[in-house]
C-alpha cells in the first residue's frame, strides 16, 4: 500500500514539473490565437527564453534577472513574427517558422561567439525548490508542492490572472473580438493592430519564460535542443484546451502526465516511446470523435483592412 | 500576348522578389558576420569556394539539395491549394521507415523491380498520411496544421520504436534497421558521397508536379481551389477531392524523399535520417515563389549554402550556425514582398525611379504574393 502511494506522489510531482513549460508556453499561445496571429513561432520563442534566460543568470549571477531576460528576449522574437505577420502580413506559418529557425540558430551560434563551445552552456545559478517547511506539513499534497520550484506558482497565477483578463474584463473582451472579427472591431474603434501586437507579445512573453523553465528550473545550463519541439505540443495542447487558459493548464497536465511516466518507468514496462505516443493518439481521437473541436477563433489570419 | 505579358512580369515580379530576399539576407548575414568579429567577405568567399571551388564541394552541394528538392516541392504542392503541410518531416520519416523495411526484408527480386518498389513505399506511406490529414479536416473540422504537427510527434516516435526494438539488428548499438538489399540500392554518382540518382528522382517529381499544375485539366482545377475556394466551389470544383489529391501528392513527396534517403544515402533506416528537411522544405518552397521549377534552383541555392558551411568551418573560425541564421532571414525577406518594398522605397524616397517603383509593386501584387487565408 505505501508502495503505491510513494509511486503515486512520485508520478505527481514529476508531472508538475513536465508540466510546467507547457502550461506557460500554451497559455502564451493562448494569447496569440485569441488575438488571431496564429501561433507557430512557439518554439523558437521558447528556445530564445532558454537561452537568453541562462546568458542573464551568467551575465549578472542571479536567476531572477535570467528570467527578466527570457521574458524580454522571448518577446523580441516574437515582436520578429508579428512586425512580419501583423504590420507586413506575412503568410503566419512561414514567419512562425522563421523565428523557429532564427531563434534556434541563434541561440547555437551564440554559445560559440560568448563561450566558444558546442552544445551547452556553463552552468549558471538557477532557482532552486521552494524553501517553505509549512508546505511540506500540509497532508497528502505538501510533499509533492514542496518539490515544486517558484516558477510553478508563478505558471499558476498567470494562468488564472490570463483567465480573468480574457473573460472577465472589457480589454480581454476586445482581444478576443479582434480574433474572432478584426472587420468588426475595428469598426467600433478597436485598435485591431495593438490588440494583435500585445496578443503576440505575450505569447512571447509567457513561451519565454516556459523556455527559462528548461534552462534555469529544471537545470542550470542550457543544450542545444532542450525545448524538444515542446513549442509545437504547445500548439496542440492551446487548440486541445480550446484555447482558454483553463483549458491550456488541463491540456499540459495531460501532456506532462505522460512525459512523467516516461522518465519514471524508463521504458522497462513499456517502451518510452510507445507510452510518450499516447498522448498524441488520445488527442487526435478526441478532436476526431468531437468531444473537442480543435476550430480556432473565426479571425485568425485574417486582416481589418482586407 | 496581353496575357503572355502579365505572365512574364508576374514571373519577373517573383523572380526579383526571391532575388532581393537573398540578397538582403545576405547582407544582414554580412552586418552580423562583421559584428561578431570576423571579416564578412572571407567568409561569403570561404562559402563559395568551399562549396562550388572543387569537385567534392560541388557534389556535397547537390547532394545536400537533393532532400530539399522533394521537402520544398511537397509543402509547395500542398500550398497550391493553400493546404499548410507542416507533416513533411513525420511523412519523410515513415516513407524511410517503409523504404527501409521493403528493401531489407524482400529478397530475390530484380534491381529493375525492387528499386521502384522500395521508392513507391514510402511514396504510398507519406501519401496515407497525407490522406489521413485531409479526412480528419473534411470529417471533423481538425486543422492540418495541428493534426500534421501531432503525426510529426507520432511517427518519430513509432519510428524511433521500431528501428530501437523490433527492428533492429543483435549486433548494433544504435537505433537503426538492417541494411538494404543490393536490389534496392540507388547507385551512388560519385565514390565515397552521398550523391546518388535520387538526385534525377527530385527533378524529374518537380517536372511532373510542374506540368500536372500547369498543363492539365485537373491541374487548373487545383489552381482555381488555391486561388478562390468560393469561386471553385460554384464552378462545381470538389473542394476535398482537390485537397485529397493534392496532400497526398505532397505526402507522397515526402515520403519519396525518406525511402530515397535510405536507398541512397544511409542504406537503412537511421535515427535522426532527415536533419530537419521537412521544415527547410518550407523555406526552400517559399523561396522558389512555390513553383516546382524555381524550387530546384531553390534547394541547390540551400544546398550550396550548407556545403559551403561544412568547408566553412574547416578553413574558417567562423560558426557553422551562420549559414542557418541566413537561411532564417532568407524566409523572412522571401515572405514579406511587402517588407522589401519598404526597404526598396526607402531608397525611392531620395527621388529616384518613382514610376518604376509603382510598376514594380504591380508587378509583385500579380506575382505569387502569399496571402494567408487564416489557417489555423
Amino acid at each position: 500500500m505505501m508502495e503505491i502511494f510513494n509511486i503515486l506522489e512520485i508520478i505527481i510531482t514529476s508531472t508538475l514539473r513536465m508540466s510546467v513549460p507547457l502550461i506557460l508556453a500554451s497559455t502564451g499561445a493562448t494569447f496569440s490565437m485569441r488575438s488571431g496571429v496564429s501561433d507557430l513561432g512557439c518554439e523558437g520563442m521558447m528556445i530564445g527564453g532558454a537561452f537568453f534566460g541562462v546568458l542573464g543568470s551568467y551575465i549578472f549571477d542571479n536567476a531572477w534577472i535570467g528570467l527578466l531576460f527570457a521574458a524580454l528576449f522571448g518577446m523580441l522574437f516574437a515582436l520578429q513574427h508579428a512586425v512580419l505577420h501583423v504590420t507586413f502580413k506575412v503568410n503566419a506559418t512561414l514567419s512562425g517558422m522563421s523565428v523557429n529557425l532564427l531563434s534556434a540558430a541563434t541561440a547555437t551560434l551564440l554559445l560559440q561567439i560568448i563561450w566558444g563551445r558546442h552544445g551547452n552552456s556553463p552552468r549558471v545559478s538557477a532557482f532552486s525548490k521552494i524553501q517553505a517547511d509549512w508546505l511540506k506539513k500540509l497532508p497528502v499534497i505538501g510533499e509533492m508542492l514542496a518539490e515544486q520550484n517558484i516558477l510553478f506558482y508563478l505558471s499558476l497565477v498567470i494562468v488564472i490572472l490570463a483567465w480573468i483578463y480574457m473573460f472577465k474584463t472589457n480589454s480581454g473582451l476586445r482581444l478576443r473580438m479582434v480574433g474572432e472579427n478584426p472587420q468588426a472591431a475595428n469598426t467600433v474603434g478597436i485598435n485591431v493592430v495593438a490588440y494583435k501586437y500585445f496578443g503576440v507579445l505575450m505569447c512571447g512573453l509567457l513561451c519565454g519564460l516556459g523556455g527559462a523553465y528548461l534552462s534555469l528550473g529544471q537545470l542550470n545550463i542550457f543544450v542545444d535542443g532542450m525545448t524538444g519541439g515542446r513549442g509545437y505540443i504547445a500548439i496542440v495542447i492551446n487548440a486541445f484546451g480550446g484555447f482558454s487558459p483553463i483549458g491550456s493548464l488541463l491540456g499540459s497536465l495531460f501532456f506532462g502526465f505522460f512525459e512523467s511516466l516516461q522518465t519514471i518507468f524508463q521504458g522497462k514496462l513499456i517502451p518510452s516511446n510507445i507510452v510518450r505516443m499516447m498522448p498524441y493518439i488520445l488527442t487526435i481521437i478526441v478532436l476526431s470523435i468531437g468531444i473537442r473541436s480543435s476550430k480556432a477563433p473565426a479571425g485568425v489570419g485574417k486582416y481589418h483592412d482586407e | 500576348m496581353k496575357d503572355l505579358k502579365r505572365k512574364f512580369a508576374a514571373g519577373l515580379g517573383s523572380f526579383k522578389l526571391s532575388f532581393f530576399a537573398l540578397f538582403f539576407a545576405l547582407l544582414t548575414g554580412a552586418i552580423a558576420i562583421a559584428l561578431s568579429g570576423y571579416s564578412p567577405i572571407e567568409t561569403y568567399k570561404a562559402i563559395i569556394v568551399g562549396s562550388l571551388g572543387s569537385k567534392q564541394g560541388i557534389i556535397l552541394s547537390l547532394s545536400s539539395a537533393t532532400p530539399l528538392i522533394f521537402t520544398g516541392l511537397a509543402f509547395a504542392t500542398a500550398y497550391k491549394v493553400k493546404m499548410i503541410n507542416i507533416g513533411a518531416e513525420g511523412q519523410l520519416y515513415l516513407g524511410a521507415m517503409a523504404g527501409a523495411v521493403v528493401g531489407a526484408y524482400i529478397t530475390g527480386l530484380p534491381r529493375l523491380v525492387h528499386i521502384p518498389l522500395t521508392l513507391l513505399s514510402g511514396a504510398l506511406v507519406g501519401g496515407l498520411i497525407g490522406i489521413l490529414v485531409v479526412f480528419l479536416k473534411v470529417k471533423f473540422g481538425a486543422s492540418e496544421i495541428i493534426t500534421t504537427i501531432m503525426l510529426n510527434e507520432i511517427i518519430l516516435l513509432f519510428t524511433s520504436y521500431l528501428s530501437s526494438g523490433p527492428l533492429k539488428p543483435e549486433d548494433s548499438v544504435i537505433p537503426q534497421t538492417h541494411v538494404i538489399q543490393e536490389t534496392a540500392q540507388l547507385t551512388r554518382l560519385a565514390p565515397r558521397s552521398q550523391l546518388s540518382s535520387a538526385i534525377f528522382i527530385a527533378i524529374a517529381a518537380a517536372v511532373l508536379i510542374h506540368i500536372l499544375i500547369k498543363k492539365t485539366p485537373l491541374g487548373y482545377e487545383i489552381q482555381v481551389t488555391g486561388l478562390n475556394r468560393r469561386a471553385a466551389e460554384t464552378a462545381g470544383i470538389s473542394i476535398t477531392k482537390m485537397y485529397l489529391i493534392t496532400f497526398f501528392l505532397s505526402g507522397a513527396i515526402a515520403g519519396l524523399c525518406g525511402s530515397s534517403l535510405v536507398m541512397g544515402v544511409n542504406r537503412r533506416f537511421v535515427e535522426g535520417i532527415s536533419a530537419n528537411y521537412g521544415y527547410s522544405g518550407i523555406s526552400v518552397a517559399a523561396l522558389g515563389a512555390y513553383n516546382p521549377l524555381s524550387i530546384i534552383f531553390s534547394a541547390t541555392l540551400f544546398g550550396i549554402l550548407k556545403s559551403g558551411a561544412i568547408t566553412l568551418n574547416r578553413t574558417t573560425a567562423v560558426p557553422i550556425e551562420f549559414v542557418d541564421a541566413i537561411q532564417a532571414v532568407v524566409v523572412a525577406y522571401v515572405a514579406a514582398p511587402r517588407l522589401i518594398e519598404a526597404v526598396l522605397s526607402l531608397k525611392n524616397k531620395i527621388g529616384l525611379k518613382k514610376e518604376k517603383s509603382l510598376n514594380r509593386q504591380q508587378n509583385l501584387a500579380e506575382g505569387e504574393v502569399i496571402k494567408d487565408d487564416g489557417n489555423i
